[in-house]
């Protein structure tokens, strides 16, 4: 329950730049993700491919994110979060809960 | 509903292990080579007790259902550890790559799975094609047919499980099944003529044919 005059903001969009194995591939990973409450759309660009493993460029939007749980998802499927490229946050009207 | 949810769940999760550490071939491959292992093992113990004049249904059994647990062992716990340490192997050599522990995720998840599921196919094959093989012997022995019957019936069985094989094979290669399950079975006649050759009626036969013929 927030404070009067506290301000509550919610996370709406977040772009990450991921490393992760060939396996799970790019389209299991989005699945995985948009499977989440709170996201709306995911959107992947594969950017670079290595012998074992590929850069990929995570694009996830919707009303709520947890970013807490979005890193367990990535992490769980053996990808890792190089660099958080993006961040979108709104604010909600100040009284409502 | 929900224990169906939790079993489809489940399902699907394996599915995911098998196929991020393509597990499928392995397992395949294993699954062809063990029970060729066990029919042609069984197919030796069968004719082997046979050509020694045992007409006993328990002998049979006994040293069937035996050869059956020491090889669904020997598959289980041979493969168990070989695969653990190819998968250990390869994970690790992942982790060097991502630079970063992978314990707890699905990686090293599937990499446990794919060491179980590979064991259990390759202990339970030739136990399986090795126990078809006994069938008849414990019919037999049940006093539903005869020795005789039961014999060629193991035999029979053999044969049609290498066929069986053999078109599997010809299935995954998509080549032409019937060709590839008679190539199999020609094994199977072959490992058959030799045990029999070795047989003291095969000395028998050879030696006089070797004399008529000098």
């Amino acid at each position: 329950m927030p404070k009067a005059g506290a301000r509550i903001v919610r996370v709406t969009k977040v772009v990450l730049d991921v490393l992760k194995p060939h396996q799970p591939t790019i389209l299991e990973l989005s699945r995985l993700i948009g499977e989440l409450a709170g996201v709306k759309s995911v959107h992947t660009v594969l950017r670079e491919v290595d012998a074992d493993t590929e850069t990929v460029v995570l694009t996830i939007e919707g009303p709520a994110l947890d970013y807490n749980v979005l890193l367990d998802v990535i992490r769980g499927c053996s990808a890792s979060v190089h660099s958080v490229d993006e961040v979108s946050v709104e604010k909600l009207d100040e009284g409502v809960h | 509903m929900a224990l169906w949810d939790g079993v489809r769940g489940r399902i699907g999760r394996f599915k995911r292990y098998v196929r991020i550490t393509e597990a499928d071939e392995v397992a395949r491959r294993y699954f062809v080579m063990n029970a060729f292992d066990g029919s042609l093992t069984i197919l030796g113990i069968v004719l082997g007790t046979s050509l020694l004049r045992v007409r006993e249904p328990r002998v049979v059994i006994g040293a069937g259902v035996g050869a059956s647990l020491a090889m669904g062992m020997s598959g289980f716990f041979g493969t168990y550890l070989t695969e653990r340490a190819e998968r250990t192997r390869e994970l690790k050599k992942l982790e060097r790559a991502m630079v970063t522990q992978l314990d707890e995720t699905v990686w090293d998840e599937a990499s446990s799975f794919v060491s179980i599921w590979a064991a259990f196919v390759d202990g339970a094959s030739p136990a399986l094609t090795a126990f078809i093989a006994v069938v008849p012997f414990i019919i037999c022995h049940m006093g539903l047919i005869g020795f005789e019957t039961a014999l060629a019936a193991s035999v029979v069985l053999v044969f049609a499980t290498l066929v069986f094989l053999g078109a599997y094979l010809g299935h995954i290669s998509q080549e032409n099944i019937p060709i590839n399950g008679m190539r199999m079975l020609l094994v199977g006649i072959f490992t058959a003529l030799v045990i029999w050759l070795l047989s003291e009626k095969g000395v028998e036969t050879a030696a006089a044919l070797i004399t008529s013929t000098a």
